[in-house]
């Protein structure tokens, strides 16, 4: 029978009819739709048994402790280590650290700087060689500079032995709040490192110092504040803090005093003036010296210096004097910069409340001792300034050293008039760069050695600035490296010998070891934390108040421009050694980038007397520099002062933060502290105009 | 033009009965895509593959008086391990035990070497859904159910407890999971019954399964 048209047409009707009965299209519809979800790009869980190792960030300034928790040996989320002494809490930074062991701006192997100024791969064993020639050639009379980002680790002990076997004392650390505060303590005739128990504390008045973001191991002191104010009950202690920007601490704390930038010693002094008043003294040999200062700072001279009246000063005093354990804390608003002025009328403010060496006071804490023989130890390299000493070169009074190491360290983009800065270092024939990011300061070295990241090696944290107590934490890696990177105490520790130089210790691990055994530590038993606690104090005997100092450091005078600037720190947008990690970039807010512009903030009396409103473009300058940004009105600024988010701005690093927003250590100028020749940044003001 | 007139001018000769074969066609039609649809494409888009190793469940559990659970366990952390590791079979299979050659094989080829057994995995769902085998227990489901441990498990497996090979892997060629995988609606059975809520924690709200 011959099919004609009619009868084909049939049959497809058919088989149309009878494929719809059957499952034909359904089920394919089914998978093509379940197809369109298998793309090669969708992540996919790896299952596998949990595991969880207790380190420490060496990535967060926090220092804070925490777990990795691993799926099948794969590092997969950074999680709370409330056991943890340096725990209790997660920072922004360390919640990142697993998504940065695969950032596109990780370093992968050793890289060098051609001719031509483009970078190309070389093994290590190539690397090794040209540190040992970089560093032959600048041998004895410090002709070797070391600047170390890492403020805690045992890792300085290798790098400054090695500048010394090579004749050098220049060796710093990157400005934070260390620094000054060392510098106060001394002065006062301090033993060891100063501590501020917070946890014991019933009343903590930090003045600029940013507690609960940027100063001292934060994750330990929110966790303070998380346990003394349980919910639902009475708070067991009340937090003050004074700044010029409403910040993270000031947002969180029962009372914010509003207060001009660079004002901080001149409302501890206010505040000691009112103590004394009430009845305050102290045994210090200098008592009636700096009673007769701060007699000067009375109420009114105060509300004209700081902007906080009389009256808001009057309530705070009193409730310093009814607390049963107050402490107070002073620091600088971002973290550095801040001088010993404010460190020193702050601690002054503790003595006469009675808190020297007191619970839920002033803590002195002892250092460790050294476990390499020819190393700086940690008091040492506290008192060298790394600001000052770049000043100097820049203008010829130092000579300019013939090698520069920097480890983790980022000054190219982080020191004050970071434009200046990076000149300078221009003058230097080798610079050497251990970095795990191809930063700033990175991109301007000639050569630049990977080291693994925090969560890939061993490595220590020894009681940061800040802890109440002796802390020793141990860093353990969650997993191999993922590049080609070792660790920088060992390639130090070989380049040492190829140089002629035992440095007294085979490994890194030995060092580490060592220290362990200095903090009393063993970490030969598992362990929930990998860190050890101690209560060991110093005693805190003659202590003076050093009124002769303070009445030098606190002539602060008002900046000449229109405005202050008060940078403002954050740590969701990361370190100048890290950027902003993308997984936080949702974190920055919508007025604070859009697109690649900075917003900068101000109050709306502020804006109505410079003739700006909200979204105006402006351009801050001032000698040190200047840049363009938008205008965002926020009341939580004080008068007469705009505040820049700091962290943004950068120029090196991936497309998450190269080229997003300005820098604001361009507009910052360090200048010398009366009194202690300390480098200061805090007090930096800008003239604005429409841009 | 004119063929048309000649076509029609032939079905009138045939009384129209053979107008494009009359039904016929499309009974056909109909007949040929049943018989696809219903025989030829189900065993179409799948490619069988067969386990590495034939595995008896049968043997372990009869002979050696096995439960599901000492191979196929949970986590202290409530994690679920799903197939046991070359290295937890060593702990009984460190050497030949019996006399299958299949034992010989898996001690051969994959003890002696530390080497994984890639099983073929019947039922592995899509990252999109999250399944605890922890809160599917036997002693959560037995509050009201009298399931034994074999029978909870057979719910959603294939009950292999009494079979001496595993069953044949079916692949979806496009999607390349298995035929087994199991369809929101097989989920369903519980997440939807009524009588389930209230008693237990099982919910059909989205974000029960769908994280």
């Amino acid at each position: 029978m011959a099919l004609d048209r009619r009868g084909f047409l049939k049959f497809i009707g058919g088989a149309t009819a009878g494929i719809l009965a059957t499952p034909v299209v359904w089920k394919s519809l089914d998978d093509v739709s379940i197809w369109t979800q298998n793309w090669s790009w969708i992540p996919r869980n790896i299952d596998g048994a949990n595991s969880y190792v207790p380190t420490v960030s060496k990535l967060c300034p926090s220092a804070v402790g925490v777990k990795v928790r691993l799926v099948d040996g794969r590092p997969v989320r950074v999680l709370t280590n409330n056991d943890h002494p340096l725990g209790g809490g997660l920072s922004s930074i360390a919640a990142a650290e697993v998504q940065l062991l695969y950032s596109p701006s990780r370093m992968k192997r050793p890289l060098k700087r051609t001719a031509d100024g483009a970078y190309v791969g070389i093994t290590w064993e190539e690397a090794e060689a040209m540190l040992v020639e970089g560093l032959k050639k600048a041998k004895g009379g410090d002709k070797l500079a070391v600047i170390s980002g890492d403020e805690t680790g045992t890792v300085n002990e290798l790098f400054t032995a090695l500048a010394a076997e090579m004749g050098s004392k220049s060796c710093f650390i990157m400005p934070g709040e260390a620094q000054p505060a060392a510098k106060a303590w001394e002065l006062m005739g301090g033993e060891g490192q100063v501590g501020y128990d917070i946890e014991k504390s019933d009343y903590v008045l930090a003045i600029g110092a940013n507690v609960l973001e940027t100063w001292g191991p934060v994750i330990r002191n929110r966790h303070a504040f998380r346990v003394g104010r349980p919910h639902g009950e009475a708070p067991a202690v009340r937090f003050a803090y004074a700044g010029p920007v409403q910040n993270n601490t000031a947002a969180t704390a029962d009372v914010w005093l509003a207060i001009r930038p660079g004002t901080e010693a001149v409302l501890a002094l206010g505040l000691a003036n009112l103590l004394i008043k009430a009845g305050a003294t102290s045994p210090a040999a200098d008592f009636a010296d700096f009673k007769a200062l701060a007699a000067k700072f009375t109420p009114e001279q105060v509300a004209a210096q700081t902007g906080v009246d009389a009256k808001r000063l009057a309530a705070v005093a009193q409730e310093l004097a009814k607390a049963k354990r107050p402490l107070v804390i002073a620091g600088s608003e971002f973290g550095q910069g801040g001088g010993a002025a404010p460190v020193l009328a702050g601690l002054a403010l503790n003595a006469l409340l009675g808190s020297m060496n007191r619970e839920g006071g002033i803590r002195a804490l002892p250092y460790a001792r050294k476990v390499v023989p020819a190393a700086m130890d940690r008091k040492a390299l506290l008192q060298n300034d790394l600001v000052a000493w770049l000043g100097k070169v820049a203008s010829g009074k130092s000579a300019a050293p013939q090698a520069v190491v920097f480890y983790e360290a980022n000054p190219v983009y982080a020191l004050p008039q970071a434009d200046a800065m990076k000149a300078t270092l221009t003058k230097v024939p080798f610079k050497v760069a251990f970095t795990s990011f191809l930063d700033e300061t990175a991109m301007a070295c000639d050569l630049v050695l990977p080291v693994p990241m925090g969560l890939e090696r061993f490595d220590d944290v020894d009681t940061p600035y800040g802890c109440g107590q002796v802390v020793y934490a141990l860093a353990v890696p969650a997993l191999a490296p993922l590049v080609d990177a070792r660790p920088a105490g060992d390639v130090v520790i070989g380049v040492a010998k190829k140089l002629g130089a035992d440095l007294g210790v085979a490994t890194f691990a030995d060092a580490l070891k060592a220290k362990a055994e200095a903090r009393g530590a063993s970490f030969t038993e598992p362990s929930a934390t990998n860190a050890h606690v101690s209560n060991a104090v110093l005693p805190v005997n003659g202590i003076a108040l050093r009124a002769d100092v303070l009445s030098k450091a606190i002539d602060v005078k008002a900046p000449a421009f229109p405005v202050a600037l008060a940078p403002v720190a954050k740590l969701n947008v990361g370190t100048s050694k890290t950027a902003t990690p993308p997984f936080n970039t949702k974190t920055v807010r919508r007025w604070e980038i859009q697109g690649k512009e900075l917003y900068v903030l101000m109050n709306g009396a502020t804006a109505a007397k410079l003739g700006l409103r909200m979204h105006d473009r402006i351009e801050l300058s001032n000698p040190a520099g200047k840049f363009t940004a938008r205008v965002n009105l926020f009341e939580g600024v004080i008068n007469d002062t705009v505040a820049v988010p700091a962290g943004h701005g950068h120029t090196a690093f991936d497309e998450f933060s190269k080229g997003k927003g300005e820098n604001v250590m361009r507009l910052l100028a360090a200048g010398a502290e009366p009194g202690t020749g300390l480098s200061v940044w805090t007090s930096a003001g800008a003239n604005i105009a429409k841009a | 033009m004119e063929d048309r007139q000649l076509n029609s001018s032939g079905c009138a000769k045939d009384g129209g009965k053979c107008c494009g074969g009359g039904i016929t066609p499309f009974l056909v039609g109909l007949v040929v895509s049943l018989i696809f649809g219903w025989w030829v494409f189900p065993d179409m888009i799948y490619s069988k593959k067969e386990q590495p190793i034939r595995f008896s469940h049968k043997v372990h559990m009869e002979s050696a008086g096995m439960e599901c659970k000492q191979c196929h366990v949970l986590r202290e952390d409530g994690t679920f391990a799903g197939l046991p590791s070359t290295a937890s079979c060593a702990d009984c299979h460190s050497d030949v035990l019996g006399s299958d050659p299949e034992e010989a094989r898996f001690v051969n080829e994959y003890v002696k070497t530390g080497k994984e057994v890639k099983w073929l995995v019947y039922q592995i769902q899509p990252d999109n859904v999250f399944f605890s085998h922890a809160a599917h227990s036997l002693d959560g489901c037995n509050q009201c159910h009298d399931f034994k441990e074999s029978e909870l498990c057979a719910q959603c497996h294939p009950d292999v407890a009494n079979s001496d090979s595993a069953p044949t892997h079916f692949e979806n060629k496009l999607t390349g999971y298995s035929k087994q995988t199991m369809k929101m609606w097989q989920c369903e059975r519980c997440h939807a019954n009524e009588n389930h809520y209230g008693v237990t924690n099982s919910s059909n709200a989205c974000f029960v399964c769908h994280k």
